[in-house]
């Protein structure tokens, strides 16, 4: 292809590529951020409504307006004993400007016997709900432990971490992101 | 198929598919580095040095951009988490790591560059993999008989689009741009990706909006096709001109 043609063809695909980001712009406000519940970034967190190890009853949709950590795990699971932790006093840092943290534990894939004497061992002072029927591992797509949810006041899920342990300076950039 | 793929390198497993790339990348590459005045030794330092520089610049800088979170916990420096990272920063570190070796080395940058874009190539196919793995960079919801559902909706399947746009130009750059080419490789493998881009963010469902619903990514996409395609048609105003010279 000579030069000249090249120029030409280079500048119809160029006009055409300005026209296709006017014919492809989004007026509806675009994403489906914050309309559809699903465990992902940008999306409504999935409600949930779980009982604590203290029998109280936890709905997600109530702690509107507060920033929530959502963190699934099991008492078996290395990564999730180590950083808990860390969450404890992240959790403590924080606790007065809004921010909470729900640790579901999979209990339909866990001893019941053994989650007390966790909570103990670690002298976790924040809820600790039961997912005994997997309600919260299936509407979370649970595919490995732990799994984090950093949701803020909105309800909106800002971040999600897979796996773990969580270094104690990622859980205070993210918490501090939701508390905003 | 999908949902076993998805299963199978879902996160953080859907790393594997990264390096998985970069490795069949650097292989294919190795392949054409004579024709290009590069050795295998200085292709595989050059992509050494450059992800070593992309890990370490990517978590320096994400520390610094946080610093008094990391003020607390200095340690948090070496966690092997990968949150903790600044991508656009890695990705800036290893350009500029990558230039001053090859300047130390005295390496031609446009054949530095086309001897890397296979590499590029293969690492776009990885990273639509893993995107596709992850339910990352997902479309917008749809009708059409072709959507898959994904995030509670039926979806365009962008990941697959961005997959098979990147087959494509893998497939051109190392079939048809066989010859040595002052850059041209690198430039086509930039513009073709940057119209892919261009063309396929049109139906992603996480686009970043600006103004009047439209879509950040294609507005650079199309400044990046633009500089491709003026570099592409320099360089073989360039070669024209030194062949006519060479003439007289």
């Amino acid at each position: 292809m000579t030069i000249s043609k090249r120029r030409i063809t280079y500048s119809i695909i160029l006009i055409l590529g300005l026209a296709w980001i006017f014919v492809s712009t989004d007026r509806t406000g675009a994403s489906t951020s914050g309309k559809i519940p699903a465990p992902q970034q940008g999306f409504l967190a999935p409600d949930f409504e779980l009982q604590t190890t203290e029998g109280e009853t936890i709905n997600l949709s109530d702690l509107h307006g507060q920033a929530v950590l959502v963190n699934l795990w099991a008492t078996w699971c290395p990564p999730c004993r180590a950083e808990m932790p860390s969450i404890e006093k992240v959790y403590n840092e924080y606790k007065d400007q809004g921010f909470i943290v729900l640790a579901i534990n999979m209990t339909y894939q866990d001893t019941f016997a053994n989650i007390a004497p966790f909570i103990d061992e670690y002298g976790l002072t924040f809820p600790i709900l039961l997912d005994e029927t997997s309600e919260v591992g299936t509407a979370y797509q649970l595919r490995s432990l732990p799994s984090s949810f950093f949701i803020d006041r909105e309800g909106i899920i800002s971040e999600v971490v897979i796996g773990g342990p969580m270094a104690e300076a990622l859980l205070r950039t993210r918490v501090e992101q939701i508390l905003k | 198929m999908i949902e076993s793929f998805r299963s199978l390198f879902a996160p953080p497993r859907h790393f594997i598919l990264i390096v998985a790339a970069m490795w069949i990348g650097l292989t294919l590459a190795e392949k054409r580095t004579e024709r290009h005045g590069v050795t295998k030794e200085q292709l595989n330092n050059i992509a050494f040095y450059s992800l070593f520089g992309y890990i370490i610049g990517g978590r320096l800088l994400f520390a610094l951009s946080n610093f008094s979170a990391f003020s607390l916990s200095p340690l948090s420096v070496f966690s092997p988490n990968p949150d903790l990272f600044d991508p656009t920063s890695g990705l800036v570190t290893a350009i500029f790591v990558g230039l001053i070796y090859g300047q130390r080395q005295k390496l031609q940058l446009w054949g530095a560059l086309d001897v890397l874009a296979p590499i590029f190539a293969i690492l776009s196919i990885g990273l639509s993999l893993a995107h596709l793995a992850a339910g990352t960079a997902f479309g917008s919801p749809t009708t059409l008989p072709w959507g898959i559902d994904l995030w509670n909706a039926t979806r365009h399947p962008s990941q697959i689009y961005e997959l098979i746009a990147s087959l494509v130009i893998f497939g051109w750059l190392w079939f048809r741009e066989t010859e040595a080419s002052n850059g041209r490789i690198f430039l086509n493998f930039v513009a073709l990706t940057a119209g892919a881009r261009l063309f396929l963010e049109a139906f992603r469902g996480d686009s970043t909006l600006i103004f009047g619903g439209l879509r950040l990514a294609q507005i650079i996409a199309w400044t990046i096709l633009a500089l491709a395609l003026y570099a592409i048609i320099k360089i073989q105003s360039n070669k024209l001109h030194n062949a006519e010279e060479r003439g007289q």
